[in-house]
């Protein structure tokens, strides 16, 4: 293993982050902050209590992990998709570095941004009064297992996307629209009985779902579904992305 | 043991042959220099060489390693200063450099010390805070080839490494170079100045239409007449 060559992948992505951190940090915390006081501290003090808690606690890990997904997928599908675009991918891809160390590094990073953005929610959820842990483990095991998800879906995004609007595809029409009916801001219970196997159906729900039960201790789904729909994730998509860095799709001309 | 050694290697585009089946070896310590005219196959061999390109044909092995099977083994050895800027523009020299220093496995102290000796080496130290994009052309190609030579490999691959930079900027190039070649060091050079190549390189192939249609030693070239006159003979048709 190259641990220097790996470190060095994710430290130049880290840096990155930082060198654009208005966009990359800056941007999700304004809007993590917007909805926790729109929804949660505005909105919420006309709306009861949902298994025994306030609504701003009940939303907040929805919104967390919204922007936790959205952290992952957007440092890969972009970075990559830029380091095509000016090249410098070939940087990496004359190094020395492994295929794996390839994949590892830039899910790393990702991880760590999405971690980043992650802690400012959770500070800026401080301010308001609501930011429990119930289950430190298990939050720290879905905020890094999801980000790790999202950042595989947006290295494949970045490596197919022919141009820029290509990279918001996906975002705008498939990882918005699940986030929304996988339950970030409504109980299952509050949904018809004929529409819950929609919320049930969305892999979205079990992941907002388990960051709800490591943080306040609730949760509406099955959780051992949501572990293996999660690990699957991992393994498949990590296999796939594997497979590109070693036949070079869209990277090796 | 070769330096490089290539054999029978072919690489398609959507159907287009752009290398049509050549083998080629070069041994430790030569200063190779390759020509053709644009579209000859140059940098596609090149890519091939490194790793920026595919092949499924033929086999291409560095230093004994094979560039697929044996890849990070291979990469080890060489260093690319490649013919555009595949560079982080928002970068700084100190930067790119120390970024690739690092992929090829050099620590902090080590990668410090190195990164401050090939900046002052291209006359990058002063520039080495900027930004990429802000640098004129000549410094940029000088970042391209302290970033390929960082790692300090046995073998350096330059494609077009003189083009767009002032007289005074090649003549240093070519000394560095040519210092370099004396120290051991393995050269591939491409280039459209044939005076150049003929300068530098102990040992010419030129390729057209994908193919290798020539290779001598520089000294049998030159006996003959000049290189340029042989690569104008052998490339006519398509000028």
């Amino acid at each position: 293993m190259n641990w220097v060559g790996l470190y060095t992948l994710v430290r130049r992505d880290i840096e990155r982050v930082f060198r654009v951190a208005t966009q990359s940090l800056v941007s999700p915390w304004v809007s993590a902050l917007l909805y926790i006081f729109i929804f949660g501290f505005v909105i919420g003090k006309s709306i009861d209590l949902i298994a025994g808690v306030s609504y701003l606690e009940f939303v907040l890990p929805g919104i967390l992990m919204m922007n936790i997904i959205t952290a992952g997928f957007s440092h890969t599908s972009f970075g990559i998709y830029f380091q095509r675009f000016a090249r410098n991918i070939e940087e990496v891809l004359v190094s020395p570095l492994s295929y794996f160390e390839m994949l590892v590094g830039h899910v790393v990073a990702a991880v760590v941004r999405a971690l980043l953005v992650g802690l400012g929610i959770y500070v800026i959820a401080l301010l308001f009064g609501a930011a429990a842990i119930v289950h430190p483990f298990w939050l720290v095991f879905y905020i890094v297992s999801v980000a790790t998800i999202f950042a595989l879906i947006g290295i494949i995004v970045g490596l197919w996307a022919k141009g820029f609007e290509h990279l918001n595809v996906l975002n705008t029409y498939v990882i918005m629209p699940l986030s929304f009916l996988g339950g970030v801001f409504y109980s299952v219970e509050m949904l018809p009985d004929k529409l819950k196997f929609i919320t049930f159906s969305n892999p979205l729900f079990y992941f907002i779902d388990g960051l709800r039960y490591s943080m306040i201790g609730i949760s509406e789904s099955n959780r051992s579904i949501g572990l293996i729909l999660i690990i699957g994730m991992i393994l498949v998509l990590g296999g796939i992305v594997w497979r590109i860095f070693k036949t070079g799709w869209r990277i090796r001309n | 043991m070769k330096a490089l050694e290539i054999t029978n290697f072919k690489k398609s585009y959507n159907g287009n042959v752009a290398v049509d089946d050549i083998s080629l070896v070069i041994k430790p310590g030569q200063f190779y220099g390759l020509l053709g005219p644009n579209g000859a196959g140059k940098s596609t061999t090149i890519h091939c060489i490194t790793g920026i390109g595919r092949y499924t044909e033929g086999k291409i092995e560095l230093f004994g390693h094979d560039v697929n099977d044996d890849y990070r083994e291979a990469r080890k050895r060489v260093g690319l200063a490649p013919q555009e800027f595949n560079v982080d523009i928002f970068s700084t020299p100190e930067k790119t450099i120390d970024y690739i220093a690092g992929y090829y496995g050099m620590r902090k102290k080590e990668r410090k010390i190195r990164v401050a000796e090939v900046l002052e080496q291209f006359g990058l130290t002063e520039h080495k805070a900027k930004q990429f994009k802000q640098l004129s052309g000549g410094m940029k190609r000088r970042v391209m080839l302290a970033r390929a030579m960082v790692h300090d490999p046995d073998f350096l691959i330059l494609d077009e490494p003189t083009a767009g930079v002032d007289v005074e900027l090649r003549h240093e190039l070519w000394d560095h170079l040519r210092a370099l070649n004396k120290s051991g060091k393995t050269i591939l050079l491409t280039s459209h100045y044939l005076e150049e190549v003929e300068l530098l390189c102990d040992t010419v192939a030129i390729m057209n239409k994908g193919k290798i249609v020539f290779e001598a030693p520089m000294a049998d070239v030159t006996k003959n007449g000049t290189l340029e006159k042989k690569y104008l003979e052998l490339t006519k048709d398509e000028l």
